[in-house]
């Protein structure tokens, strides 16, 4: 048992009268002029993905797609990326195909709406994967759940894609597959510490597990580590005051325009 | 010359004659009742009376000095020494008539005579703290101080003297004041009676002071109150102060008149006490069994008294019955509480030892069998030592720990403190009070219990303190002394039992030393003044380091302090002042001022209302102290014939120097810790109203707060003003507690609080397949209103009162009608099956929002004796 699940556990025992419900939120929205940059570039050689939109207002939305803007991306003080709206109208802008490295600069400017947007990350090594973790589920046997540890000594995260398309588990007009992202900061923090439950994700045997390991620089860090605190690390029972992620863009941008390196392993579930 | 040696053998002649001739004349019995009218009135009503002249220069004598006399059928010499007392004259006789002139400086105080001494309570020998002694015939008293001590310095005479106590049957006693005398007072509890008592017609005890903002509470108020699983709590008592916000439900976070909740010192004989919470706040350390006396001050607090912003309540254990043993006790769901006190020898010195241990683990034996530890206790003990009439000693202790482990980690944290206190009465108008205190609490992280791999964070202190009492006159005493404090914090570092590295975050030491004066002065019987000065020195000392920081908070200096190097230095002045004036009898108006100093900071961006993982810091080179400067204006009124006191005041409160913290502020293991800071200030303002009845069958209170508390930070909300977490403008409290017959009792507690603000998202963005909300302006939105009513009701179970072995049950409804107050609302999670968690798959859209309360319906039953 680790030292979470033991206060979980802990914090569950006093907790035993709490109740949590569902309610009827009205939001004081507000028309927030706002542009959100979610972006990475790794060290794959590929087009990466940079997406701009506006935010939603509604829990499980989806955000507005900031179509037109113009993109640069440089590495270093010369060397320039284009980068393309595709499909036009999306809102999602790729690179060519270019592969990011250890200890460049790189730097994004975007013009949109008469305003220049600008952001600057450098990616760090990563530490390599270590042996993925699964285990069989007791309840049931076909099922799998990945077990989710601390790995390295550097903070990074590593992101999950599960698909079982095509084995006899997925059925018909199913989603036959899952994404989970797991963080390790190497953070001391309450909220994180007293983090909520999490719903367990089971997969079935023969399942494909695409895993990417990413580094985390300090900039990065600071910005997942907001994020966390107002996603996953929110709800538990020492919660700390709740505020605004922060960003690496200038002009009012919210989001995060990073550079990380990146292992990656595919592993069968069986 | 011949002319001269005539009239001196006149004289010779004349002078037994005249002396025996004005003796009848001054012992003829007059009446004269009159109240607060000119000494130039009073005078002529004698004179219309006795058909006396009176001569005096009105240019000498304050002939406007206003005087109040009740005297029927008293000799005219008697009404001639109260008038000239009263308005510092003297007179003589003279051809018949009746000379005033100015009294010479010092000719009345010479001739006074002291009477001192203890009332306490006559079953127990309990000191009582606060009771009232009252000349009758002056028209003047005093209260006892916290150990029971009264002074009072008259003109000999013959005096009738009233003792009262609420609770207790009136005293009167006769004193023939010739020379200095002390005595101690025993005052009786009164019978349980069902007939309304006669009220009082005496207006209580805090109206007559020359403080405000103040509330004294008793053990059998906060007994008589329904409690959450029938635990009794101090702390938790006091929801029903005006000025006073409790955090939610599960928390002993409370906040008092728009400060933060480190403002609040809470002290046991002297100790402090920084972590007053059992099971994350559930319960508060301090249970009313051991405890003899609580006073609680919000406002301008005399000068003795400090260290805070915002508030202090001081708490006075019981001395022990130093006449007979007794053992009391009390089983509830939660907790089993034993206690014992008896004489070591009688009248003469005497122990108490009160312990609670919960019982709780056994609740979770099945469904967390994993769990080694879950509990919490109390271990409170005191000795008293009377050494003769002028010496007195005592020790007391109190220790206090939570333990929720398993075997491979947990948390725990422990409060301990101990003081050692000696009362010295110098002259029975001299009384010092020597204390010698310490306190330490630690909070401790457990993540590898077998290599004791823990977190630990760590305050401490020592404090030695001189406490003068210096009772004047009844109409004026001061209090002056000094204080020496040590502390030693630890912010927060790994330790563990084998090799350590050294600390990540600086371990500080820090000195204080205090000098204190206050003077209470009853000027007339309209105007009273209490005033008071406090002077802080607060000193960093090595070993330590520091950060120096730029203007964008990076570090870009280490200063390395050596043990003993003293390296900061903060000297503050703290002024406080109140002014009170009887407008007619049974109302005063009253208004004060006073500045506040704090140099200890509770370093924490939690909005939990759980006890957390807690961090303390002294003031030092990044963190300035904190000050406040408070006015308040009030109003109070007693209404003698029903029994009934209204109170109001309005406050407006400026704090400087307040903390806040960077979004996400990393606190924990953090050298930079105070990057992560920012400072600002609030401004808090607000009217409490009270209607309070003390006696009766039918007692408690009924109170509305209209208060306001604002902060602004340069780098926070745009530098726009915000409100802050406790500001919840209207707040009703109403605590009743009915006497139903001689066995059953019935009592009803209420509460409602308009609801926390929080920040709740105004949008949404994704990343990495987050949900993350945008917030607007801080704390933009408000929980839903928070409202709760408990009942209680308690049958004695024996059928006669004199038994020595009593005992009753109690029957509590906390939260009758099953409001669900909300503590969190939460927009990021998913159901699953009946409850609701964060999702794992980041494809899974589902999330709703979600609010999270503790308490429904607690109904509760406990059990308690007493042998006396």
């Amino acid at each position: 048992m680790t030292v979470r699940s033991t206060i979980a556990l802990i914090i569950a025992a006093l907790l035993l009268m709490r109740c949590e419900e569902q309610f009827v939120a009205e939001l004081n929205v507000t028309d927030l002029d706002l542009i959100v940059v979610d972006g990475i570039l790794t060290n794959e050689n590929l087009n990466h993905r940079i997406k701009v939109t506006r935010p939603h207002t509604e829990l499980g939305g989806t955000g507005i797609p900031v179509s037109g803007a113009v993109l640069e991306i440089y590495e270093g003080d010369t060397k320039k990326f284009t980068v393309t709206e595709f499909p036009v109208g999306s809102g999602e802008y790729f690179t060519e195909q270019m592969r990011a490295v250890v200890g460049e600069v790189y730097t994004l400017r975007m013009f949109y709406g008469g305003k220049v947007f600008f952001a600057q990350n450098v990616s760090t090594p990563v530490e390599p994967l270590e042996t993925i973790q699964y285990s069989q589920s007791a309840a049931s046997p076909d099922l799998f759940r990945i077990e989710l540890n601390e790995s390295g000594r550097d903070p990074n995260f590593i992101s999950h894609i599960i698909s079982w398309q095509g084995t006899q588990s997925c059925q018909v007009n199913e989603a036959c597959g899952g994404v989970i992202v797991h963080y390790d900061l190497k953070t001391a923090d309450a909220n994180e510490l007293f983090k909520p439950d999490k719903k367990e994700f089971l997969i079935p045997a023969g399942a494909i597990v695409v895993r990417k390991k990413y580094s985390v620089n300090p900039s990065y860090r600071s910005f997942l580590r907001g994020v966390l605190s107002e996603t996953e690390w929110r709800g538990g029972v020492f919660d700390i005051q709740r505020d605004n992620a922060s960003s690496n863009l200038s002009a009012g941008a919210i989001g995060f325009f990073a550079v990380s390196t990146v292992v990656s392993d595919t592993t069968i579930i069986q | 010359m011949a002319f001269a040696k005539v009239a001196i053998v006149l004289l010779i002649v004349f002078l037994p004659i005249l002396s025996q001739a004005q003796q009848p004349i001054l012992e003829q019995t007059v009446a004269l009742n009159v109240s607060r009218v000119t000494l130039e009135e009073a005078i002529n009503q004698l004179s219309e009376q006795t058909g006396l002249s009176f001569s005096y220069n009105p240019g000498k004598v304050p002939v406007d000095k206003l005087v109040t006399i009740q005297a029927n059928q008293s000799p005219l010499r008697k009404v001639l020494e109260e008038l000239t007392r009263q308005s510092s004259t003297e007179f003589e006789f003279v051809e018949g008539q009746v000379i005033l002139r100015a009294a010479k400086k010092g000719t009345s105080k010479s001739s006074n005579y002291t009477f001192s001494g203890y009332v306490k309570d006559e079953a127990s020998g309990e000191a009582l703290i606060g009771a009232t002694v009252f000349v009758e015939d002056l028209k003047v008293g005093t209260v006892t101080n916290s150990y029971g001590y009264f002074s009072l310095t008259l003109p000999p005479g013959t005096y009738q003297l009233m003792f009262s106590f609420v609770g207790f049957a009136n005293v009167s006693e006769s004193l023939e004041l010739g020379v200095s005398s002390n005595r101690v007072i025993y005052l009786k509890e009164n019978s349980p009676l069902l007939q309304e008592i006669v009220v009082e017609a005496r207006s209580p005890t805090l109206l007559e002071e020359n403080l405000m903002s103040k509330a004294n509470l008793k053990p059998i108020d906060i007994e008589q109150k329904p409690a959450l699983f029938g635990e009794w709590d101090a702390v938790k008592s006091l929801e029903s102060q005006q000025g006073v916000k409790m955090h939610s439900d599960g928390s002993t976070y409370y906040y008092v008149r728009g400060g933060d909740r480190d403002q609040n010192l809470i002290m046991i004989d002297d100790a402090p006490i920084y972590n007053p919470s059992h099971l994350l706040g559930f319960f508060s350390t301090i249970i009313p069994d051991a405890v003899n006396d609580i006073d609680f001050y919000r406002g301008a607090m005399p000068a003795s008294l400090g260290g805070r912003l915002s508030s202090v309540m001081d708490v006075r254990t019981k001395r022990g019955n130093d006449k007979n043993l007794s053992i009391w006790g009390n089983v509830g769901l939660i907790s089993t509480k034993l206690g014992i006190e008896g004489p070591f020898k009688k009248n003469k010195s005497s122990y108490l030892v009160s312990g609670r241990l919960s019982r709780i683990k056994w609740i979770f034996k099945e469904s967390a069998p994993d769990i080694e530890k879950f509990r919490f206790s109390d271990l409170t003990g005191k000795a008293n030592f009377t050494l003769n009439d002028k010496n007195r000693l005592f020790l007391s202790f109190y220790t206090g720990s939570d333990s929720y482990l398993t075997s491979t980690g947990g948390i725990e944290w422990t409060n301990n403190a101990a003081t050692i206190g000696w009362n010295n009465v110098i002259s029975s108008r001299l009384f010092l009070n020597t204390t010698v205190a310490a306190s330490a609490y630690d909070y401790f992280l457990s993540v590898d219990p077998a290599t004791n791999t823990r977190w630990n964070s760590h305050i401490s202190n020592f404090n030695l303190k001189a406490n003068f009492s210096y009772f004047i006159d009844p109409q004026q005493d001061l209090s002056f002394g000094a204080s020496l404090n040590g502390y030693n914090f630890n912010p927060g570092n790994i330790a563990s039992d084998g090799t350590n590295a050294g600390p990540i975050t600086s371990v500080r030491n820090s000195g204080e030393a205090i000098l204190f004066a206050n003077h209470d002065v009853k000027i007339n019987q309209r105007w009273g003044v209490n005033y008071g000065l406090r002077l802080s020195s607060w000193t960093n000392q090595g070993e330590a380091f520091e950060f120096i920081f730029d203007d964008n908070r990076n570090a870009i200096d280490t200063l390395y302090f050596e043990q003993g190097d003293r390296y900061k230095n903060y000297v503050r002045l703290e002024p406080r002042f109140t002014v009170s004036h009887f407008l007619q009898k049974n109302t005063t108006l009253k208004a004060s001022y006073s500045r506040n100093v704090q140099n200890i900071h509770f370093i924490s961006n939690s909005i939990s209302p759980f006890t957390s993982l807690e961090v303390w810091l002294p003031s030092s080179i990044n963190i300035k102290p904190q000050l406040s400067d408070q006015v308040s204006l009030g109003y109070q009124q007693f209404f003698d014939k029903v029994g009934l006191t209204f109170e109001t005041e309005f406050y407006y409160k400026r704090m400087q120097n307040q903390i806040d913290y960077e979004p996400h502020a990393e606190t924990l293991l953090n050298p930079l810790i105070e990057s992560e800071m920012r400072f600002g200030e609030t401004t808090s303002y607000g009217l409490e109203t009270q209607l309070r009845k003390e006696n009766g069958r039918l007692k408690g209170s009924v109170g509305y707060t209209y208060s306001r508390a604002q902060r602004r930070f340069k780098e926070i909300n745009n530098g726009k003003a915000y409100n802050a977490f406790f500001d919840r403008p209207n707040q009703i409290n109403m605590t009743l507690n009915y006497d139903l017959t001689l066995r059953w009792s019935l009592s009803l507690n209420y509460i409602y609080y308009t609801g926390a603000p929080f920040s709740s998202p105004v949008s949404f963005y994704k990343v990495n397949g987050l949900e993350v909300p945008i917030y607007g302006e801080k704390n933009n939105d408000r929980l839903p209103d928070y409202h709760r009513l408990d009942v209680a009701a308690t049958l004695k179970l024996n059928k006669r009162t004199e038994n020595r072995f009593k005992h009753e049950l109690t029957v509590s409804l906390y939260n009758l009608y099953n409001r669900e107050n909300i503590i969190f609302e939460n927009y990021n999670k998913v159901q699953d099956g009946e409850e609701f968690k964060v999702k794992s798959n980041l494809l899974d859209n589902t999330q709703v929002p979600t609010q999270f309360y503790l308490f429904g319906l607690i109904p509760s039953l406990s059990y308690s004796f007493k042998w006396l």
